[in-house]
């Protein structure tokens, strides 16, 4: 096989918007001779960074998609996936953080640790992948690594030590002191090819002394042995402090902080050195699955050779030559001709095409190894799926989908486009659990629903440049919800007498606000007066009815919906009858308990130089936002707020305009609001408008 | 209980009359003590009061990041309601949240002039026009007369009244004879009220040392519950 699985390592890049992960990535396929130029991300050369290969990621110059390509490191084996920044595309990160076992944390260090760098975080919390962290763009004005560091301790609560420090910075950054070799580092050559190694600059022997010790003193709590030396004063072995580390970043206790330049070609090679010697390999991590054939019961999977295949799809691309399914292989291997079952499809398939994918070129090969990342040709499957052999049933532990806020009415302009608009839907949705698309009965209209406006505009502009498929799209929608406020009693009997056996249920009970969840059922009912065959057939009916509400159709949310009391007949009574009884008891109520209208709040977090504070203030203050911190140091300042989505379409634009394009925004959905009283009358008054069309039509 | 009695019913009331009535338009409190004692917990409280009433406030901190003053505004709200039995306590603490803006500032890295500017794009340009601000954990060794009297002025132009936490370091020699904290001995005038915690054997007691042109140190009849940090009467 030729892979040894303790040099492999599986890592990914998770930064804030624009501290430079593709940038990053680009740097790393370089010196790892995948590329033999370096192109930029906004390819003033035309070209672009390699790891965005599509063309809109290139235009744009964001990523969209998370790439995932191999590298050979001095004798490491390193699966890289670069992830996007925006958290509109936050599945793309959530599924790579599925599959890593560590990451670099990029920090800019002009910026420090950012409003979105502690999202990133608490996803790598969240799936305790151990990390090492990277402050970028030590070039820039006004950077410093020692502020970011500190940030790193106090926002994050990382134990971040720097294990090296910079020689120069902002334009006069050369090179680095590394304090475990306590050398000078520097990038020699065109491309910062050659590592010139060289003595300490005397004015910086202070403080090269000064951060040693306190590394060695951090990592001397994960070895006994480097604690010893270290209180005798004797000599301490590079070895023994580089596996202190390399343990202490495992348990996550411990954050090394690395410096450099990606854009400068500075600091790489030594960030890949440490990749290496501090980052867990697979074996090192654990993963576990559900036993399906034993109540779900959890094993831990072995990355071995000899057990029985356990990998997971994690994602599925589109590809030229069919689905393509990204597939990280977590215990056995994978190999060609083999036969494995789809566990949730319970479907056998054969290992057809095998591929190692290099951003969007692909080498075929015959055999996956465990712990490695390949891809399949032409298996039916979905994303999240659990691919098993040997007899085993096992899944893995689904990722978390949050659930979309926007949607826009899509409408192909002709024929053609209709045809092609239905594939690429088919496509994307397959592809993006948080874009989805139905058809709305009520207007015939195609709807699609996503993360935020980004996320949606580039769906769009895709099937336009990938499907030649022209649509017109309508305004944005926002996913509003309703809800009720107060309790409220019903009591109702449906009754149908039409020849032949009728319809009869009588239902009693109350509705109320429930905050724990959005909708319970509870049978309080004593005395069998609903027998208890017809119990589910209420449920059931008020599930049909909390689906769309009566002030502006859309679902409602936490209800509690009791009964107490009704009564059947022995003949009439049916499923259905009991169905519609509880959807006219809902109706009956629903009215009565003060229905309200709720909106997606966002969390938003803009930032950018101070003097442009009052312009950002204004711009929340317009939008109903409520302003809920700001925080500054000298030029730099961060205002973070609550604002209704529904206001904030377009606000990148405005921003862009207010503030010379110097300021940049990060939003992520926070939680469903009451919407203030002159909106929801317009909206219901709108609503009203709409359904009086329709109903003359 | 409903918001009105918790309302009447706040220690702050008991503290705004042995100061007269609390702080006025452009008027500074001060409030004094060794650094752990509870000057926070007294700043949040008084915040928090009003709050209550519908009243605005900015809360500019200068040591820690904006998630631990968070923090102590979620456990005084809640020891208010765990005593006081509060109805419909998650809709006021909604409205509460939507009154209070927390502003954090680097001690080293930003001047007098920049933090009145942010007030003001705060104030003026944010639409937030608050009757309270408290300035929590600002280094009282580089208070100047110059920029105390530039955010007097400034509070009295828009009308709202500030409150400062002051930490003296070392024991008996931090004060003088009226019990004034050293640190503010060169522009004392520009203050209206002081007051000093002290920790006694089972509580921390108040006592005001300035009310705008008397200095006597008055026994307050107010103490800290030591476990808490509520207010409390004595």
């Amino acid at each position: 096989m030729g892979i040894d699985i303790t040099k492999m390592r599986n890592i990914g890049i998770s930064a804030h918007i624009d501290s430079g992960k593709t940038t990053l990535s680009e740097r790393i396929l370089f010196y790892c001779d995948k590329i033999h130029a370096i192109h930029e991300v906004r390819g003033k050369d035309g070209v672009g960074a390699t790891m965005d290969h599509m063309e809109l990621e290139r235009e744009r110059g964001i990523t969209i998609q998370s790439a995932a390509t191999q590298v050979e490191w001095k004798d490491y084996t390193i699966n890289l996936i670069d992830t996007p920044g925006h958290v509109d595309f936050t599945i793309e990160v959530e599924r790579s953080l599925r599959v890593l076992d560590g990451a670099i944390l990029v920090l800019c260090a002009v910026g420090g640790v950012q409003s979105q760098s502690i999202t990133v975080d608490r996803q790598l919390k969240r799936y305790h992948v151990p990390r090492i962290a990277f402050v970028n763009k030590c070039d820039r004005t006004g950077a410093n690594p020692f502020k970011v560091r500190l940030q790193l301790r106090e926002k994050l609560g990382l134990n971040a030590v720097m294990i090296q420090i910079p020689i120069g910075l902002e334009d006069k950054l050369e090179g680095l002191v590394d304090l475990i070799t306590m050398k000078a580092v520097y990038f020699d050559g065109d491309s910062g090819t050659d590592l010139r190694y060289a003595e300490i600059p005397p004015h910086l022997k202070a403080d090269a002394e000064k951060y040693r010790e306190e590394m060695i003193d951090a990592v001397s709590l994960f070895s006994d042995d480097l604690a010893e030396k270290f209180l005798g004063g004797e000599d301490i072995p590079e070895e023994l402090i580089h596996a202190a580390i390399r343990k202490g970043t495992l348990l996550e206790q411990f954050v090394p902080v690395m410096i450099g330049s990606a854009y400068k070609n500075k600091g790489i090679q030594t960030l890949l050195d440490a990749v290496g010697s501090y980052l867990p390999n697979p074996t090192e991590v654990k993963n576990y699955a559900l036993d399906l054939d034993h109540g779900e019961e959890r094993k831990e999977l072995i990355s071995e050779e000899k057990s029985p295949t356990v990998a997971l799809g994690f994602k599925l691309e589109d590809g030229q030559y069919g689905q393509l399914t990204y597939v990280r292989i977590y215990q056995g291997s994978l190999k060609k001709g083999e036969e494995l079952i789809n566990t949730r499809a319970r479907k056998k398939f054969k290992v057809g095409r095998l591929v190692r994918m290099h951003s969007n070129d692909m080498e075929d090969i015959t055999e996956g190894a465990p712990g490695d990342i390949v891809a399949l040709f032409g298996v039916e499957c979905a994303s999240g799926d659990t691919f098993c052999g040997g007899g085993l049933n096992y899944a893995m532990t689904s990722m978390f989908v949050p659930e979309p806020v926007i949607s826009l009415a899509i409408n192909p302009t002709d024929k053609k486009s209709a045809d092609q608009m239905a594939k690429a839907l088919n496509r994307f949705t397959k592809e993006d659990p948080t874009f989805r698309t139905f058809v709305d009965q009520e207007s015939n209209q195609t709807i699609v629903q996503g993360m935020g406006e980004l996320h949606l505009e580039v769906y769009i502009e895709r099937m336009r440049r990938e499907y030649k498929c022209e649509v017109e799209t309508g305004m944005p929608q926002v996913a509003y919800r309703e809800a009720i406020q107060t309790r409220s009693d019903f009591n109702y009997t449906h009754k149908k007498q039409t020849g032949g056996s009728g319809q009869y249920g009588r239902v009693a009970g109350y509705m109320e606000p429930y905050s724990d969840g959005d909708y319970e059922f509870v049978d309080n009912i004593k005395g069998g007066s609903i027998p208890n065959e017809f119990i589910p057939s209420c449920d059931k009916g008020f599930k049909e009815a909390v689906k769309r509400g009566s002030l502006i159709g859309f679902p409602i949310v936490n209800i509690r919906c009791v009964i107490n009391d009704g009564a059947s007949h022995p003949v009439d009574s049916s499923d259905i009858a009991f169905q519609l009884a509880a959807i006219g008891a809902f109706r009956e109520a629903y009215n009565k308990a003060k229905p309200c209208i709720l909106e997606p709040i966002m969390k938003v977090a803009v930032e950018g130089p101070t003097e442009f504070q009052g312009n950002i203030y204004a711009s929340i203050n317009q939008r109903r936002g409520i302003i809920s911190a700001s925080t500054e140091d000298g030029t730099f300042s961060r205002v973070e707020a609550e604002v209704p989505l529904s206001e904030m379409f377009g606000y990148s634009t405005v921003l862009r305009s207010l503030t010379q394009g110097k300021a940049e925004f990060t939003m992520e959905f926070e939680k469903y609001g009451k919407v203030p009283s002159s909106i929801s009358e317009a909206l219901v008054k709108e609503y009203e408008e709409k359904r009086r069309k329709e109903q003359g039509r | 209980m409903v918001k009105q009695e918790l309302i009447q019913r706040s220690p702050v009331r008991i503290f705004e009359k042995s100061i007269h009535g609390g702080l006025g338009a452009g008027e500074v409190g001060i409030i004094s003590s060794q650094s752990g004692i509870g000057k926070t917990s007294v700043l949040v409280q008084i915040a928090l009061d009003k709050l209550l009433q519908t009243k605005k406030v900015i809360h500019v901190s200068f040591t820690q990041h904006t998630d631990y003053v968070l923090a102590w505004y979620e456990d005084i709200f809640d020891e208010f309601i765990k005593k006081k039995n509060l109805e419909n306590a998650r809709d006021v603490k909604n409205e509460l949240i939507k009154n209070r803006v927390l502003m954090n500032f680097n001690q080293d890295g930003v001047t007098g002039d920049q933090i009145l500017r942010s007030l003001r794009a705060m104030i003026v340009d944010g639409g937030f026009k608050a009757e309270a601000l408290i300035i929590d954990g600002f280094d009282f060794t580089k208070m100047s007369r110059e920029r105390l009297a530039a955010i007097k002025g400034f509070a009295k132009e828009q009308g709202f009244s500030v409150w400062y936490s002051c930490t003296v370091t070392g024991e008996s020699a931090a004060y003088d004879k009226k019990s004034i904290p050293l640190v503010i001995g060169d522009f004392v005038d520009l203050v209206d009220v002081v007051i000093v915690l002290e920790p006694k054997q089972d509580h921390i007691a108040l006592t005001v040392s300035k009310d705008r042109d008397t200095y006597n140190p008055e026994h307050l009849a107010l103490k800290l519950d030591p476990k808490t940090l509520l207010i409390l009467e004595e």
